[in-house]
């Protein structure tokens, strides 16, 4: 038997405490290793619905990454209203063949949308900023005052150009946002970066954001462990230096881990023949069905631009 | 009074989706040698996390001496403080469980927390660094130790705590027979001692060097079976179903041949040299 110290022999009281002892409160750090779960959650949750039987998902990755590249320029270049509604109806039909959570994902849209195509461009819609039809005014001067460059009409409003303007930005933004979540939610991030070749990126680079994506989650799963190993030996609430203090340390920690792991991952390479040369395995050939879809997407996106 | 740990119905899943436990009931008795067997991915750590208030199940309910506990019961300063001082996590991956920057500030992280004196927490220190065989190591950065090392820091970091209840997550995993040997002892004295100790392991040798009661979680993610060891290891079937002997070719002396088997009793035919 081993000879154990004395304090290990001691006994405490097997009664727990009664009464309260005042709150812990939820540390920032706990909050911010929460969200770095959900990214893993959220990376799970993009990995199930990629495989859903749907119409996007048959599809081979490099149609819809053209298929993505394309319609971005299409969307940019629309200057009307009408062929970007039009494409925003489009976009929404996709969602719904591809069998994805239409209202979880256009929620995200929308305030995506409402935050970089409404209130960051909100003062354009002023009479203050662009010249226009006044459609309903807000302030009323007593007469209009002209500052250096700029003049200030005595009635400030809101302008029927400013609202198409937005309204055509909103739908740009929105447009946009979709297409990508379209192509990303039911893509693999692995397919979608071996379809970058289409556009001749060397697979040298290919391998970096393949490594770097599946690193962001061991690099998750390695600070949730020592979050959780230390929440085991926390007996109250942290203190804020502390707390900081501790995540300096990890830092370093997880530099130096992370080192050692580029040494061993490069070896391991090395040892099964790696000379310099990436060669990555490629996507196989393309199905009648893809080649089907390439020149649907062709003909769809040239409507659009005809538009 | 009753048990000293009591799930009823636990249930857990990971990101909402993937099951990891399906309706556990346990009781763990005080001073008691418990293990939880199961193949890879039945659960096991997951239990080991929530028994150590890490994680807190979806559904079902976890007592620690009759007080239940949740994330809002520790969020109460006395209960935590009343838990954490009792139950000790040795994590399965000793690299995740050692955050400070040397062996001698890792075992006395769990003493300074106690809020000892630091005179009485260097001596708890210097007592299980002896006790553990890492004496000459405090000043060492932990990332420069040896797997073995790093177990036994590990266990010492815990150990410096004094928990009435020494949770271990694979603690034989990776380690050398000097050192498994090592831990064995050391588990059975803590025993002795009157700590209880719960193990999540697939080292069947283990469970059965340490005598255990031991809950089976079968790839449902359900309890199995729960019995001694020798009952639960003596069964040829229970352990084909739940995946943890399996048949496969083996020697015995010069001779290969193909069956179920276990690895950790040996087993002699007539053949044997």
């Amino acid at each position: 038997m081993n000879h154990l110290p004395a304090f290990l022999l001691e006994r405490r009281s097997p009664h727990p405490p009664t009464r309260t002892h005042g709150a812990v409160s939820v540390p920032f750090l706990e909050q911010g290793i929460h969200r770095l779960s959900n990214i893993v959650q959220s990376g799970y949750a993009h990995w199930e619905l990629s495989r859903r039987d749907g119409l996007f998902q048959q599809i081979d990755a490099r149609v819809k990454v053209l298929f993505l590249a394309l319609f971005l320029v299409i969307v940019s270049l629309k200057r009307a209203i009408a062929p970007e509604a039009g494409i925003a109806v489009f976009v929404l039909l996709l969602f719904a063949l591809s069998r994805l959570e239409i209202f979880v994902v256009y929620k995200r849209i929308l305030v995506f949308g409402f935050v970089f195509g409404v209130l960051v461009p909100f003062p354009s819609m002023l009479n203050l900023v662009s010249d226009g039809a006044l459609l309903f005014p807000v302030i009323r001067l007593a007469r209009s005052y002209d500052l250096w460059t700029y003049h200030v009409p005595a009635v400030i409003g809101v302008t029927r150009e400013g609202v198409e303007g937005i309204t055509l930005l909103f739908l740009r933004v929105t447009n946009s946002v979709a297409l990508s979540l379209l192509v990303l939610h039911t893509t693999p991030l692995t397919d979608i970066v071996k379809a970058l070749r289409i556009f001749r990126i060397p697979d040298a680079f290919i391998i970096i954001i393949a490594l770097s994506y599946k690193y962001m989650f061991v690099f998750i799963r390695t600070v949730e462990e020592m979050h959780l190993a230390k929440k085991g030996r926390l007996l109250g609430a942290v203190r804020g230096r502390e707390a900081r203090s501790w995540v300096a340390e990890r830092i370093t920690l997880l530099y130096r881990k992370t080192h050692a792991q580029c040494g061993e991952i490069l070896k391991a390479m090395m040892s099964r023949g790696f000379t310099g040369e990436v060669r990555l395995r490629g996507l196989g050939k393309m199905a009648a069905w893809d080649w089907w879809m390439a020149a649907a997407q062709l003909g769809i996106a040239v409507l659009f631009l005809r538009w | 009074m009753g048990s000293l740990i009591e799930l009823e119905g636990i249930r857990y899943d990971y990101f909402g989706r993937i099951p990891a436990l399906r309706g556990v009931s346990l009781s763990i008795e005080e001073g008691e040698r418990f293990a939880v067997i199961g193949a890879n991915g039945t659960g096991k750590s997951t239990l080991l996390h929530i028994l150590d208030g890490l994680l807190f199940p979806s559904g079902g309910c976890f007592n620690f001496r009759g007080r239940e506990v949740t994330e809002a019961s520790l969020r109460d300063a006395g209960f935590l403080r009343f838990f954490r001082e009792r139950v000790g996590y040795v994590f399965q991956d000793s690299d995740a469980q050692l955050f400070c920057p040397t062996v001698l500030d890792e075992l006395l992280y769990g003493p300074l927390q106690l809020a000892l004196s630091e005179d009485e927490a260097t001596d708890r220190t210097n007592q299980v660094m002896q006790m553990m065989g890492i004496d000459g190591l405090e000043d060492r950065p932990t990332y420069m130790l040896s797997a073995g090392e790093k177990k036994r820091v590990a266990i010492g970091s815990v150990l410096t705590m004094n928990p009435e209840v020494l949770l271990l997550d694979e603690p034989t995993n990776g380690l050398d027979p000097k050192t498994e040997a090592f831990l064995v002892e050391l588990i059975l004295s803590l025993n002795e001692a009157g700590k209880t100790i719960v193990i999540a392991s697939h080292d069947l040798s283990l469970v059965d060097d340490l005598g255990m009661r031991v809950a089976l979680l079968s790839e449902g993610h359900q309890v199995e079976k729960v019995g001694a060891a020798a009952e639960i290891l003596g069964d040829t079937n229970l352990l084909l179903r739940t995946n943890l002997i399996h048949e496969h070719r083996h020697y015995h002396g010069r001779e290969s041949h193909r069956h179920s088997h276990f690895h950790f009793f040996s087993h002699r035919h007539g053949t044997d040299d």
